[in-house]
């Protein structure tokens, strides 16, 4: 007697749920909730990719969840993350995985509990599930650089000119794919520039300008330096005004920090290479709205967003456009 | 007789002379100086232009920051502590040095040469006192909440690096900038900047603290022995207190320090520091047990680690074996010091 009792009460309690369950399902579509786990807080990129996502969320009229670790740019910090978000059940996730091997199975996860994924910046090995992947072109910028430093020493066939580049570390992917794509447009353009030396930064600004200082010595006739994102465009504009030699030497910078796109204007650098992390984070929900409202895809699943030599000559929309934005 | 007399005062004076030239060698200055001659001998022979004015000026601009977080940690060291918040405190400084110049005096970077003097002298008082905050923080989790120095001055240096990039969305802060103070007085005959000789005069001042004065006897007091220093009579807390504040202040000294360098305020600007000073430390023949070391040592040490560095540069090795041998080179100078103690004992 007793245990059918507790038979009917379970089943009672089931048709119950079951029934709230529908009632939801069947109210008036929900506002849209799109989950952004993005790599690094402390990164001046993700802050102005968050400036761009904020804003085409409230165009778009969706709810946002934006998640990532303070400091740390490493899938053992990510993943948990990302676990605690897919717990919250939004109906799409814009994820920027840290290492294209370790975040797959929770990108899978995702997938198979029908949230509908788009890849910003970095991906994941096994594209074919997500919906699309928007990224920005580092060889590009690369070559970019290459142009905008023959430009600024005037190059001539037949002449040779010393170069140096001053990079973060041996393993920043987006370092790497920049020199090959500096490397490369040298080889093919411009044979006369010679790259003489590389050093690291280790992401602090005062050991990027000691490698300036060093180089600024060693090589006299130095003619132009490619630093290779913000910090090392940081401390190579303190070297070159602290050694009185701005405007002597060209320098080409990456990354459109406020503090740097100033320098442009003051003639310390000849050209900031710019991303545009907000565009990206923009078309990335966009997307996933379009996906999730009708099953719109889009025309091409990868979409690559130039990047934008920013020099003395750029207009001001062009500043306005591609400067980072500071959110506190 | 008067012959013989005269051979055994010489021979004495023989004597006392060997015995003083073998101190010499074993002295640790005289060991650290020689390693500095050898160094600049051989840099320079492979790369002529590293004996120059331009050099020097590096060399000695890299060592005014470091320097100045070396010292502090070298007292800090002495008293049988570690003080890892230094490097994120420089980062921390600045940025809210920066942040007050810009946003409560309202100076920008069009603000430079003698216009930018009240804001940065403004902007030195804050970094200092940021400096000297941390430090206090320091104080109260090691001597409050019993927390060993090294967790307590990781986890302050977390919280420091976390507030930095709070504050700057993780991008330098620009300000009033003078790079005059920075640069050499003269590229070709005077290596020297305005700010170097302000750390030079910083550290002579704590090194009389360290040398001629009882704090700095307490300090040495109580890294040997801290029940002793106690039974003595030596408020052990309330020194400490004094040391992790200076180790702070000087931390944000250095903050400044390297503000004036990049013209801003950049929350990675401290980023790997305070390992940087702990070398110079051990280079400078500090026990990392307490209770042992000189100022001296460790302004020595700074310098041989950035002749190093400056040096590997200069003679073009790739950037992947630079570490390897500063490593080395950390490595041979503490062995070496275990060696000579040996040598003394037997």
């Amino acid at each position: 007697m007793k245990r059918s009792f507790r038979t009917i009460a379970a089943l009672g309690a089931v048709a119950a749920l079951a029934l709230t369950a529908t009632g939801c399902a069947s109210a008036t579509p929900e506002k849209l909730t799109i989950a952004f786990v993005m790599g690094a807080e402390s990164d001046p990129f993700f802050q102005a990719m968050k400036v761009g996502a904020e804003a085409e969320a409230a165009a778009q009229g969706v709810d946002l969840i934006w998640q990532g670790d303070p400091a740390n740019y490493s899938a053992e910090t990510q993943l948990p993350i990302v676990e605690s978000v897919l717990a919250q059940q939004p109906d799409g996730l814009v994820l920027i995985p840290t290492d294209p091997v370790a975040l797959q199975a929770v990108s899978d996860k995702a997938v198979a509990a029908g949230i509908a994924v788009a890849n910003v910046d970095t991906h994941t090995n096994d594209l074919s599930k997500v919906v699309t992947f928007i990224t920005g072109d580092n060889t590009d910028g690369g070559a970019k650089a290459a142009d905008a430093i023959a430009k600024a020493i005037g190059y001539t066939a037949g002449k040779t000119y010393e170069v140096v580049i001053g990079l973060t570390s041996a393993t920043a992917t987006t370092n790497v794919d920049r020199q090959k794509g500096f490397e490369a447009a040298v080889a093919a353009n411009y044979p006369g520039i010679q790259i003489k030396d590389v050093a690291y930064s280790e992401s602090n600004p005062e050991k990027a300008a000691t490698n300036v200082s060093n180089w600024l010595t060693k090589y006299p006739n130095l003619k132009g330096i490619f630093a290779i994102d913000g910090t090392n465009a940081s401390g190579a504009a303190a070297a070159l005004q602290a050694k009185n030699l701005v405007g002597k030497v060209a320098l080409v910078g990456y990354d459109a920090y406020p503090a740097n796109v100033q320098l442009i204007k003051d003639g310390v650098f000849t050209a900031l290479i710019a991303q545009d992390p907000a565009a990206e984070a923009r078309l990335a929900i966009k997307t996933l709205v379009a996906f999730l409202k009708d099953g719109t895809k889009p025309a091409q699943r990868d979409v690559v967003i130039p990047n934008f030599a920013l020099t003395a000559d750029s207009t001001d929309a062009e500043f306005a456009q591609y400067t980072y934005v500071a959110t506190n | 007789m008067a012959n013989s007399k005269q051979a055994t005062s010489a021979q004495t004076t023989s004597v006392a002379v060997a015995d003083r030239l073998k101190g010499m060698l074993s002295n640790q200055s005289t060991i650290l100086v020689g390693v500095m001659v050898l160094l600049v001998a051989v840099f320079g022979s492979i790369e002529p232009k590293f004996l120059s004015a331009a050099t020097m000026n590096n060399v000695l601009t890299d060592w005014g920051s470091v320097v100045l977080l070396a010292v502090g940690q070298t007292l800090v060291v002495i008293s049988g502590g570690i003080d890892l918040s230094v490097g994120a405190v420089v980062g921390l400084s600045g940025v809210i040095s920066a942040w007050t110049m810009v946003n409560v005096l309202h100076l920008d970077s069009t603000a430079t040469g003698s216009k930018a003097t009240g804001g940065l002298l403004v902007g030195l008082l804050v970094s200092v006192a940021v400096g000297v905050s941390v430090g206090l923080l320091n104080a109260v989790l090691i001597n409050k909440l019993k927390i060993v120095p090294f967790i307590a001055t990781l986890s302050t240096m977390g919280a420091a690096l976390g507030f930095s990039v709070i504050i700057s969305s993780g991008m330098p802060i620009q300000g009033p900038a003078n790079y005059e103070l920075i640069s050499a007085m003269d590229a070709k005959t005077n290596p020297f900047s305005w700010a170097i000789l302000g750390s030079a005069l910083v550290i002579t001042i704590v090194g009389l603290f360290l040398h001629k004065s009882r704090f700095g006897l307490y300090t040495y007091a109580i890294g040997s022995n801290t029940f002793a220093a106690r039974a003595a009579g030596i408020s052990v807390e309330k020194h400490l207190t004094k040391v992790y504040a200076l180790s702070g202040g000087l931390a944000g000294l250095a903050g400044m320090y390297v503000y004036l360098r990049l013209g801003a305020g950049s929350p990675s600007s401290g980023t790997g520091r305070e390992l940087d000073a702990i070398a110079a430390v051990v280079i400078g023949g500090a026990s990392l047990m307490g209770g042992i070391g000189r100022l001296w040592g460790t302004v020595l040490g700074a310098l041989i680690l950035f002749t190093v560095q400056s040096g590997l540069i200069m003679i073009g090795v790739a950037p992947d074996w630079k570490k390897v041998v500063v490593a080395i080179l950390i490595a041979a100078a503490v062995a070496a010091q275990g060696l000579q103690k040996s040598n003394r004992r037997s």
